[in-house]
């Protein structure tokens, strides 16, 4: 396949396989080497690079994908002649040990004091969350980016703009056909065909890929499908595309006012280099009993608008799912968009996640939770949880035994609702949790939030 | 910190030597440089953790072009050489762990090479395995040897039995450690080169040319000069790149040598995880007898570490742990018995502190569970029983005049961190309730700089120096940088010795053609070391430079640039120590470096997620030869302590590692780490350049108990082993509570 993008700058024509990694033809064909593989399945960071803007991990994502685009690399930063700002301070407080990991937490620096000059130590830590490093226990690293933030950027000239309309034009040997397509209409036709992998942001097939569990034949990807982005009013509702990255979602004003339970399950998935890429559509599609940004769209009673050439139907999102990674999606159907109905007035809303650490986790149970104070007594409580059993479930056991209940004693409901969410859920033991600690922690979560709506309840 | 004055190399904190390379993304490590011309190796492994190995065949799908190499088909002696020669290249009839290579393949391209692999049988015979500890202990098997136990040590000093029969209060505790994977970022790869005059030649990621000079030389059966170790730049390693390296360049070699051609073995991700070597996991029964006071009258101790398959370099973990496992503590009487025991899982390794951090764990949570028990407060009781000069340790080393810190930093950790201030607002914070609770945990340990005893001087180790004709001096030694800071640290220190800028210095890559052997780059001997063979030899040169140059000359090495002037210096033992190795007893450690932390953290009690807040560590180094390279280090060791205390946890089923990914083997995000105060204490010791002791593995030793310590205190319940997982926490919070 023929594509060209800019890379640091320069203007790129390749002839490349459409589904090699970024990383490989960064690598490969460029020479650009800074980028380094230290996982392949997104962990790590070692090989993250700016694509328009955003800070993406090279190894998940396919060729075609930077058709287009703009690419920034380690190598394009600056030199120890002329150096980034966070070069040189990386250097000046000894961030960098081994150095293995170094390219991508600059670049993932950079990304960060691009957006925002002057951030607080935990946003620091926030936004270098992806970029794993053995050596230096992060301390000087933090402090590095501090210190970069207190100097300007270096003027990289007139960057080049990205041409995201540009066609894509296969080449004789390609063993893969790609479908960009620029309309939702398109887009069904393709998948229409049959035999076709959909990609949203290919943060979940990227590593099915890597690990030789997938060989998409034909792709289609959603990426430049005008309908499936962003995220708009209609009526009662929000309309979230659900094609947009979880990058955008987390900016959007709205999102971030009236769903804060979805605001806060997206900030919690993966890190930043995941959420430049990383879509609703693909967590929903996936069907990952874990899926975070699941949860609060059961919990928040979001509808589900499938598409496909035959038409457009709704499904309630906890219907959506049928088993493990089972979906009452049709092969031809896309999750198209997620219809959340605004909640009503004084909702108290929670997203919590216990995972395997605070960020690039994997949830062991996450929970999503609404409910209001009514005339003194619990009204729309809605609780569902991920990684208890073989899909995200609501737990409607535990949901009706505090619907209508008076809000006096809210400890005792607490207690209550606990035994029953645990009482409730089916969870297992795997590689990184038992069963006992989920179904205790679904309890506790569960206690928490309706002991807290008493901050409510009192204001 | 004396001021660094802009005369002195020694204490300046300089940007590291390399660091412009690294941040520009110019740095070339192994799998950055394109080889069109090399093959591809692999191993291919059993699936099985014991098995009679009945064939390994090809199939007709064998590619051509490729080449399979089974243990008959060795074109050399089938073992490793390491501590001892136990462990073959290639199961040659029996196989021992899961993973353990059964054949080697090589082919021109990657294509080629999984053809080539899935077109290889492997018939197998399961046998019954050993896997745990317990039944390793009891003999089982034997996987190794009579009875299981691949080395033992004991310690033994006055009457244990009579001091716990005074014992005012005995305490038990039984501590276990589990595996930790390194997860340098960099997963290993050698390239090896065949040579013209039949040798071999190696790049690769690793620590130890010399190493695998020795285990080449010795499996080929080549003279030391057909073979030739370099090692390209290294992207951590962390013990992880000591002994591993030996086996795969070995493989790479014999896969060279009988294709033709150069062949790469550079690891993926995955591989990596599942076949390289681990921390030794652990358990240590402790007894403690106390008098009235809280002063120590006796420990009783067993530690049992769990070797793996094959001796790799365990009996030299067992040794410092063994060693260490009394901490820095004054006691009169003890009993202590170390062992470490063959199971039929992958052979475990060197990994920084190197059976310390076990240890550590274990003596510093009986302290803890003593304290309890006493009543006291854990600095207090600690400070009652620490060592001080004039002290002689369980295994008779006295500390001479100004060898003991363990008081010094004690009492700054304590008041650095505000300890008593910061436990009692832990308690109030506490008392509110609510999700959080906060805890506060103090821990004191040491490390023992440089080989254990005698093994320095049967090391003899040696560096050389070389003054280039445009007036800058070379130096070569086999201590390699991965991370660390050697091609920065070793340049101050030669500089400082010979008088000029650090400019004027080179560090040679290692590269056994060019460099001396200079010992290992392990056991935190490199600048303590390697550093005072190294003044020697700058000394020697700078003598010879001012023969050359008159006495009157200003600057004798540029006036002796064209003269081809070198120096090469051996390790000069000090004529005081006195080591008895077959009774592990006497001067253990030159020189020993001492650590006090304290760990803040906060837990949620409804998911038991653990957060360390603030870790305050003190260490006391000798001299830092560049405070910022060594605060870097304190830092990135501590987390790896912390983590390993928590987090980081690897499950085995049927012998082989179930967290084999980066995703599930969990290693700490810049959100699980936390913020950071260290200082540097400095107590110039007479063996190191310049004062400087080592400190590469000292932060390693506290992070766990430091945070096991600190989350005792936050939720009032006891800690006994590392990780402690939240899944520990809930079970044992509810036992708590019922
Ligand atoms: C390092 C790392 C960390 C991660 N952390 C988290 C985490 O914390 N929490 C979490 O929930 N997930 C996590 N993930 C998983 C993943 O990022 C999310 O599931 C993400 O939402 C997937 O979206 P995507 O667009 O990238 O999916 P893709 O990989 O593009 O697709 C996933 C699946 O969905 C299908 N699909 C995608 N979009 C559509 C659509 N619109 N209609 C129909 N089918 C579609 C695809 O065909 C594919 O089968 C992580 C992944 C990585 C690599
Ligand atoms: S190589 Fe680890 S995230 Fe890409
Ligand atoms: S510097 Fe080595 S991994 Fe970060």
């Amino acid at each position: 396949m023929k594509i060209a993008m800019w890379v640091n700058g320069v203007h790129r024509d390749l002839e490349v396989p459409p589904l090699k990694r970024l990383l490989d033809v960064l690598r490969e064909d460029l020479g650009l080497i800074g980028a380094k593989e230290g996982c392949g399945e997104g962990e790590c960071g070692a090989c993250a690079v700016i694509l328009d803007g955003r800070l993406v991990n090279s190894c998940l994502l396919p060729a075609y994908r930077a058709h287009g685009r703009v690419v920034r690399t380690i190598e394009g930063l600056g030199t120890p002649e002329h150096p980034d700002p966070v070069q040189s301070a990386f250097v000046a407080e000894g961030a960098v040990q081994c150095g293995y990991c170094i390219p991508g937490l600059v670049m993932a620096s950079r990304a960060l004091l691009d957006e925002e000059a002057a951030p607080s130590r935990p946003r620091i830590r926030e936004a270098l969350a992806g970029n794993l490093c053995r050596c230096t226990g992060y301390e000087r690293v933090v402090r590095a980016v501090e210190r970069a933030a207190l100097s300007p950027a270096r003027a990289c000239g007139a960057e080049p703009s990205p041409n995201p309309a540009a066609d894509l034009e296969a080449s004789p040997g390609d063993e893969v056909v790609v479908h960009v397509p620029g309309s939702l209409r398109a887009a069904c036709e393709a998948l229409a065909r049959g035999g076709v992998t959909v990609v949203g942001g290919a943060t979940d097939l990227g590593v099915l890929m890597h690990e030789e569990i997938v060989a998409p034949r034909v792709v289609l990807d959603l990426s430049r499908v005008a309908e499936l982005h962003g995220v708009r009013r209609e009526g009662g509702a929000l309309v979230i595309g659900a094609a947009t990255p979880y990058a955008d979602l987390l900016r959007d004003a709205d999102v971030a006012r009236d769903l804060p339970c979805l605001h806060a399950a997206v900030r919690s998935v993966g890190a930043p280099a995941i959420q430049s890429l990383g879509t609703l559509g693909g967590n929903l599609a996936n069907g990952s009993p874990g899926a975070d940004a699941v949860p609060p769209l059961l919990a928040l009673g979001a509808r589900l608008r499938l598409v496909s050439v035959a038409g457009e139907r709704e499904v309630a999102a906890d219907a959506f799912f049928t088993g493990y990674r089972a979906t009452v999606r049709r092969d031809d159907e896309l999750v198209a968009a997620i219809v959340v109905p605004l909640p009503a007035a004084g909702t108290r809303q929670s997203f919590r996640k216990a995972g395997t650490r605070r960020a690039q986790a994997i949830a062991k149970v996450n929970l999503a939770a609404c409910a209001r104070i009514e005339g003194g007594v619990l009204r729309g409580v809605r609780l569902a949880a991920g990684s208890v059993g073989p899909t995200v479930i609501l737990l409607r056991r535990t949901m009706a035994l505090l619907e209508g209940e008076p809000a006096a004693d809210l400890d005792r409901l607490a207690e209550a609702a606990a035994a029953a969410a645990s009482a409730e859920v089916a969870p297992i033991d795997d590689v990184r949790s038992t069963a006992t600690y989920r179904r205790d922690v679904t309890g506790n979560l569960v206690k928490r939030f309706v002991a807290s709506l008493c901050e409510m309840h009192t204001r | 910190m004396p001021a660094p004055s802009d005369r002195s190399q020694v204490g300046a904190p300089i940007p590291r030597l390399d660091a412009w390379g690294k941040v520009t993304g110019a740095t070339r490590f192994l799998p950055d440089d394109p080889r069109p011309d090399a093959w591809l190796g692999a191993a291919v492994r059993s699936p099985l953790p014991h098995a009679r190995l009945v064939s390994v065949a090809k199939t007709a799908a064998f590619p051509a072009a490729a080449v399979l190499l089974t243990a008959p088909d060795l074109p050399c002696a089938n073992l490793v050489a390491m501590v001892r020669e136990d462990l073959p290249l290639l199961a040659a009839d029996e196989v021992r762990f899961a993973t353990q290579p059964v054949a080697l393949v090589a082919a021109p391209d990657r294509a080629t090479l999984k053809a080539a692999l899935a077109a290889v049988t492997v018939e197998l015979e399961e046998l019954p395995a050993v896997l745990d500890l317990d039944a390793a202990l009891r003999g089982e098997g034997p996987v190794w040897g009579a009875d299981n136990v691949v080395a033992e040590y004991r310690i033994d000093r006055g009457d244990p039995d009579a001091a716990f029969a005074s014992a005012a209060t005995v305490v038990e505790g039984t501590y276990v450690t589990g595996y930790q994977e390194h997860m340098y970022l960099e997963p290993q790869g050698v390239v090896a080169t065949p040579r013209p005059d039949g040798g071999v030649e190696i790049l690769g990621s690793l620590q130890c040319p010399y190493y695998i000079h020795n285990a080449m030389k010795r499996a080929l059966g080549l003279d030391g000069d057909r073979v030739v170790v370099r090692q390209s730049p290294t992207g951590g390693a962390f013990g992880g790149k000591e002994d591993y390296p030996s086996i795969l360049a070995l493989q790479a070699a014999v896969l060279a040598l009988r294709c033709g051609h150069p062949v790469a073995m550079i690891y993926e991700r995955r591989e990596d995880v599942a076949c390289t070597t681990k921390r030794h996991p652990s358990r240590t029964r402790y007894r403690s007898a106390f008098d009235a006071e809280g002063r120590l009258l006796a420990v009783d101790v067993d530690l049992v570490l769990d070797a793996g398959a094959f001796t790799t370099l365990s009996p030299v973990v067992l040794s410092r742990g063994v060693l260490h496992v009394a901490g820095p503590y004054r006691i009169p009487h003890a009993r202590i018995r170390g062992r470490t025991v063959a199971t039929h899982t992958p052979p475990n390794g060197a990994f920084r502190g190197f059976g310390v951090p076990q240890a550590a764990f274990a003596c510093e949570r009986q302290m803890d569970r003593a304290a309890r028990r006493l009543g006291l407060d854990p600095a207090e009781l600690r400070r009652r029983n620490l060592v001080r000069d004039g002290d002689t340790f369980v295994f008779g080393q006295t500390l001479r005049p100004g060898m003991a810190a363990a008081d010094l930093v004690l009492a700054r950790v304590l008041e650095r961190s505000g300890y008593a201030q910061r436990r009692r607002e832990a308690r109030a914070f506490n008392a509110r309730g609510g999700a959080l609770r906060r805890g506060v945990g103090v821990t004191l340990c040491l490390h023992g700089g440089g080989f254990t005893g005698d093994g320095e001087d049967r090391i003899k180790g040696r560096a050389s120096v070389r003054l280039d004709p445009d007036g800058a001096v070379t130096l070569l030694v086999s201590s390699v940088e991965m991370g660390q800071g050697a091609a920065t640290v070793l340049p101050q220190i030669a500089a400082e010795a010979l008088g000029v800028p650090v400019a004027r210095v080179r560090f040679h890559q290692p590269d056994t053609s060019a460099v001396p052997d200079s010992g290992p780059t392990v056991a935190s001997r490199t600048t303590m070391v390697v550093g005072r063979i190294l003044v020697d030899a700058c000394r020697q040169l700078a003598d010879k430079a001012r023969a050359f140059a008159g006495d009157k000359c200003a600057d004798p090495l540029a006036a002796a640039a064209h003269a081809g002037l070198s120096a090469t210096a051996v390790y000069e033992p000090d004529p005081d120590i006195a080591w008895d190795q077959a009774n592990h007893h006497g001067d253990a450690y030159q020189g020993w470096s001492w650590a006090a932390a304290v760990a803040e953290v906060e837990v949620d009690v409804d998911t038991m997620e653990v957060r360390p807040v603030k870790l305050t560590h003190v260490v006391e180094i000798g001299r830092a030869v560049n405070p910022v390279l060594c605060v870097g280090q304190v830092e990135g060791g501590t987390l790896q302590g912390l983590a390993w205390g928590h987090l980081e946890e690897m499950k085995l089923k049927d012998g082989r590692y179930l967290n084999d990914r980066m995703s599930t083997y969990i290693i700490p995000t810049s959100l699980d780490a936390p913020d950071f105060d260290v200082e540097l204490a400095e107590l110039p010791s007479p063996r190191g350049p310049f004062g400087a002791k080592g400190l590469g593995e000292l932060p390693m030793n506290a992070g766990a108990p430091a945070l096991a310590a600190a989350i005792e205190d936050a939720l009032d319940l006891e800690v006994f082993e590392a990780p402690v997982t939240p899944e520990i926490l809930l079970r044992r919070w509810r036992e708590v509570r019922r």
